[in-house]
Formats: C-alpha cells, structure tokens, sequence
C-alpha cells in the first residue's frame, strides 16, 4: 500500500466482525491487529503472555485499583495502554494496519488516514452464528452474547471518550446480516479505497 | 435542623462513595457536593447565611493572622492549606524541571557504588526524607522510575525496592506538617506548626524507619541479589539529569528556603499559607521563562478538590453531625484517654487503607475537636494519633495512597505487574506494625 490507512473496528459478538476485519485485511494486503497485539506487547516487555491474557480487553475494578494524575494501578490499564501505545507507534511509522477492538476508534482519532467502522447484525443471524461457531444451544448462545458484549462496553467506554456502538462514534456503522460477511467486507473495502 | 443534619450526612455519603469509585472526576465530584451544601443544606433547610459566609471563609484571607501572627478561628474553606498547596508543588515542579530529583537519586546510587542493598536502604532513607518536604506522589514518580532504570542496568528485581520506596514515603510524610495532606488540614486547623509535627509524629516516624528498614531488608534480601558485574563507568552520569545549572542551583536555594522557613514558623509566626505564597512566587520569578510549563503542571484539581470537600464537612459541622460523633466516640471509650487513641489509630489506619484518607482527615479534625473538649493537651495526643493512623493506614494497600497507586503504575508500565497479593504480602504487615508502634509509643509518651 502506497498511502497509509488504519481501520479500527468495533463489532458486536456474533457480527462476523472479526471474520469481516480478516477479509479486509487480506483484501488490502495490511496488518491485522486482534489477539495477537497482546502478544506482540507481552514480548516487547518481557511479559508472560499466559498471566496478561486474563486481562486483555477488560475493565479495571472499581474497588480493587485506583487512578491518580492519569497513572492507574489497574493491570488491565496499563496492559491496554501498552497495546495503545504500539499501536499508535506503528500509526506514527506510517503502517497501514486493520485492528479489531481495542478502543482502536478513540486510540486512533487523532491520525489522519484513520476510519472506524462499526459492525453490528440483527439478534437472530447473531444467535444462529455463536450457536454455530462454539456448539452451543440457544440459551448458552444468548448468554456468551450478552457477556461478551457488556464486556466491551464497559472496557471500550472506561477508556474512549465515545460510547461504544454508538454511531457517532464511528465513520461507519454497518449490519451484517443485511449483505452477509463477504459482501460487507466488499463494501467496506470499496468504502475504504473510496476514501483513500 | 433534622433536614439540615440528613441532608448534609446524604450529600457526604453521596460524595465519599463518587470519590471511592472514582468514575467522575474526584473536584468535580467534592465541588458538585459542595455547592449542593450551601445551597440545600446551608440555603434550603437551615435558611442560614452566616453558616454560608463561616464555611466559605473568605474573610480569613484578610485577617492579618492569616499570613503573619496568631492564626485567627475558622471552619469551612481552610484557605491556608490551599495556598500552601499550590505554593509547594509550583516549587516542586521548578525543581522537577531543573532535574533535582532525578540528579539526586543517581548521585546517591553512585555514592553507594551502584551495590543494591545498599542502594536498597538509602533509597528508602531518602524516600522518607523527601517525603517529609514534597508531596509523595513527586517522590514516588522519581525514585521509581530510577529504580527501574537501575534494575534494568544492575539487572536486578525492582519490585521489592519499589514497594520498600512507597512504603517509606508514606512514613516520612507523616513526619512532618507538610508530608501528607491529612497532616497539612490537622496542622492548619489546630494550629499546630512544623515543629510540633516534628517532634511528636517526627519521632514517632523516625523510630518506626529504623524498625522498618530492618523489615524490608529482612523480607527482600533474597530477592534483591544482582546477577551484574558492575561497571561504574558504564552508569548514567549524575550531572546529565540537570537539564539546567541555573535552575538546578535556584530550585535547591528555594528548597532550602522553603524547608528553612518551615523549621522555624513556629518563632517567626510565618503561617503556612505565607510560606507557600512566597515559594510559589519565587518560583515564578526565577522560572519566568518556563512559567507556562511550570503552571500547566500544577495539579489544580487536587486544590479544587479540597475546596469542595472543605465545604462538604463545614456541612457536617455547621449541623452537628461531627459533634455527635464526638459524643459517641467519648461514650464508648468512657472518656479513657488510651481506648479513645486505640479507636482512632486503628479505625483511621483501617478506613485510610480503602478510601482516600483526606476526606477522612478532614472529617476527623472537627471530631478531635470535641472529643478534647478545649483540653489542649488531649487535643495533641489525638492529633498525632489521627495523623500516623491515616498517613500510615495508607500504605497497606495498592490503593490507600496515592504514592502506592503511581508507584505500583511505573512498576506495571516497566513490565513489572503488582497485585494486591504481591503488595499487601509486604506492606500490610509493615503497616500493623508501624500502626503497634505508633500506638505504643503515644500510649507510653502523652497518656
């Protein structure tokens, strides 16, 4: 890729977001940022991957940790801010890159050549996917997806300014269920070099 | 006054439980609360504008005591503290930006030739006496990041130096009038100076070092063997942290000023708030060039936050509240001076250990106040008591203080992650026996 771009997406858990995001980043030739940018900050800091884990994408506890001056005793805080701080160091190298979750939205905002997309999908299609994908029934399915969701609610909007989902937050907000995976990804890659 | 007394006990609470959970931010949240009480609690339900006019306390501004002399009464705003405040960290952010801090740590680890558990014990003497000058979290911010850089070069463990470090910075600032905020409000608003904090919660502090840094050595001296051979030459040179020699040379004569000036207030009659404006303005004058940068550093939220918070606990004790605290407090301990010190050191110590021990100190003050009943002699001995149970309560957990929270944060931003477990496992049992001590030495000394 001559120019630079970044894509942050944020998605809702059954969406395909991750599944879209993948695409993308295929399609464009760039980076993809997800799980593997904890690995990547645990080996930058002489981290043991297997102990951070627990606290990626998560938010600190009220009770147990405290911020003060902007430094925060909370793991899970300083584990995001590394994996911000990469991201905004290879923002700054002139990567081009997708990366999914993370508060990539707010980390990002003050770059150009940044869009954030927002993925989201109607309540069945999620369902009938998460049954799909992990084996579960119906029941187990709606519970992991309510989870997984308030989990990232709660970390995205602890440290973004924006709230999460919330289409003001985001260049684009789409609906999977309306075009499937594959041709939202065809979309928004369209969307993308559009904007290039 | 019935809705005056649940109104203002309503708008604490409230305001307490924001501060724990820490969702909005802590002036916001104290001035929100503030305004609240004279508005519903001074305005709505007592119809009191003398209640407003005491709590806002501006007139003490005026009074010539305020700055020069005997201190004048006041409730409410404690403007001396305030001004204060801001004075010390307008010239501690002179110093900061001179390098002094950063000189002085790596000069003191060349003196002891870079050797770690000497290192180990001069960092946790000079993070005691730092502390007794300059806010804990400037201390903290400093000897840990230079901890960590060492231990990177010396090739050691820095977590049990940095805990050893926030531990001893939470025991130098209650050594001193200065050290910790709990001990500025007590200080301010009972008049006592420098000296007196010296020698009673000095001593106290001091004797408690000793036993402490036996203790951390005795925990940590496995932990702190360095597997580098030393190569003197290869360390960071001392003089490379002054960013500037006439700023350097200028911060330390206005530290020595500042800390000159503390020393002997008690004879000149210098208050507090005095001594503050004057640094702030030295500062000022000398750093001209830099001023934007030296006041943009400046935590002005924390001085917001103590305006709210004054106002909040003047609600309290304009309604009675703290007095009859007061009265309970003298009721359960039969009016036994030693119960009524064990019930303050301990349950200060435990409270400040979870939640912010300012809110609590201020709270506190008026509370001691009625319990001496105009006895000043009582009225010290549970000043102290007050003071080493809510500077000393907050060094038992990660989150007691606001040195532990940004020690333990450099920590985690190095690499190096401090759980409750990790922490509490050396600092909990170092605060009960601080806390032992301290009660002993009180019981034997005053009761």
């Amino acid at each position: 890729m001559d120019k630079q771009i970044m894509i942050a997406i944020g998605r809702e858990f059954g969406s395909g977001g991750h599944e879209i995001a993948e695409r993308i980043a295929k399609s464009m030739g760039i980076a993809l940022f997800d799980k593997n940018l904890l690995e990547i900050v645990a080996e930058k800091n002489n981290l043991d991957l297997k102990e951070v884990e627990k606290f990626d994408e998560k938010s600190r506890n009220l009770f147990l940790s405290r911020k003060v001056n902007g430094f925060s005793n909370a793991i899970e805080d300083t584990i995001a801010l590394m994996q911000f701080d990469h991201l905004k160091e290879c923002a700054q190298k002139g990567e081009s890159f997708v990366v999914v979750g993370r508060c990539g939205d707010e980390v990002l905002k003050e770059y150009d050549h940044m869009l954030s997309i927002f993925i989201l999908g109607d309540k069945e299609d999620k369902i009938a996917r998460v049954m799909n994908k992990y084996q579960l029934s119906r029941e187990e399915a709606i519970e992991k997806m309510v989870r997984h969701d308030r989990k990232r609610r709660v970390y995205h909007d602890s440290l973004a300014k924006g709230d999460w989902g919330d289409a003001h937050a985001y260049d684009m907000c789409i609906n999977s269920s309306r075009f499937g995976v594959e041709k939202t990804a065809e979309i928004l890659v369209d969307f993308i070099k559009a904007s290039l | 006054m019935v809705l005056a007394r649940v109104l203002a006990v309503a708008i604490f609470v409230v305001m307490f439980v924001l501060v724990v959970l820490d969702k909005i931010e802590k002036h916001y949240v104290t001035l929100t609360c503030g305004a609240l009480t004279l508005l519903l609690v001074f305005g709505v339900a007592m119809r009191d504008m003398n209640a407003v006019i005491e709590t806002l306390n501006l007139s003490s501004l005026i009074q010539p005591g305020f700055w020069i002399g005997e201190a004048p009464e006041s409730a409410g705003i404690d403007w001396a503290t305030i001004i204060f405040l801001a004075g010390m960290m307008i010239m501690v952010e002179g110093m900061a930006l001179a390098g002094f801090f950063r000189w002085l740590c790596m000069k003191l680890a060349k003196l002891v030739n870079y050797q770690t558990i000497p290192l180990f014990i001069t960092f946790m003497i000079m993070s005691a006496i730092l502390a007794m000058f300059i806010d804990s979290i400037t201390v903290i911010l400093f000897l840990a990041a230079v901890t960590v850089e060492l231990a990177k070069l010396l090739k050691f463990n820095p977590v049990p130096m940095i805990l050893s470090e926030i531990f001893c910075a939470n025991l130098g600032g209650s050594a001193t009038m200065c050290g910790d905020p709990p001990n500025i409000i007590i200080g301010s608003k009972l008049h006592y100076a420098f000296v007196d904090f010296l020698t009673n919660t000095g001593l106290i502090a001091g004797i408690s070092l000793i036993i402490i840094v036996v203790y951390f050595y005795l925990v940590f001296r496995k932990e702190l063997v360095s597997e580098a051979v030393i190569d003197v030459s290869t360390m960071p040179d001392p003089k490379e942290a002054i960013t500037s020699k006439t700023g350097f040379i200028g911060s330390t004569i206005i530290f020595g000023i500042a800390v000159v000036m503390l020393i002997t207030h008690a004879n000149t009659h210098l208050s507090v708030a005095f001594i503050g404006a004057v640094v702030a303005v030295i500062t000022m004058i000398f750093n001209h060039k830099h001023l934007k940068e030296i006041m943009s550093k400046v935590d002005y939220k924390i001085l917001l936050f103590f305006m709210g918070l004054f106002i909040v606990v003047g609600g309290l004790e304009q309604t009675g509240i703290l007095e009859e605290i007061a009265n309970f407090i003298k009721n359960v301990s039969g009016g036994n001076v030693k119960v009524m010190v064990a019930i303050i050191i301990w349950v200060s110590a435990t409270a400040s250990a979870f939640v912010d021990n300012i809110p609590f100190a201020a709270t506190m003050v008026p509370i001691i106040q009625g319990l001496s009943a105009g006895n000043p002699a009582l009225q010290a001995t549970l000043a102290w008591t007050l003071s080493m149970g809510t500077d000393i309560g907050g060094a038992a957990t990660p989150i007691g203080a606001s040195a532990n929270v940004v020690g333990t944060s450099v920590a985690a931003k190095n690499g190096h992650f401090i759980g409750w477990g990790k922490y509490c496992k050396s600092a909990a049992p170092a605060t009960v026996i601080v806390i032992l001590v301290s009660m002993l030495i009180i019981f034997v000394r005053y009761c």
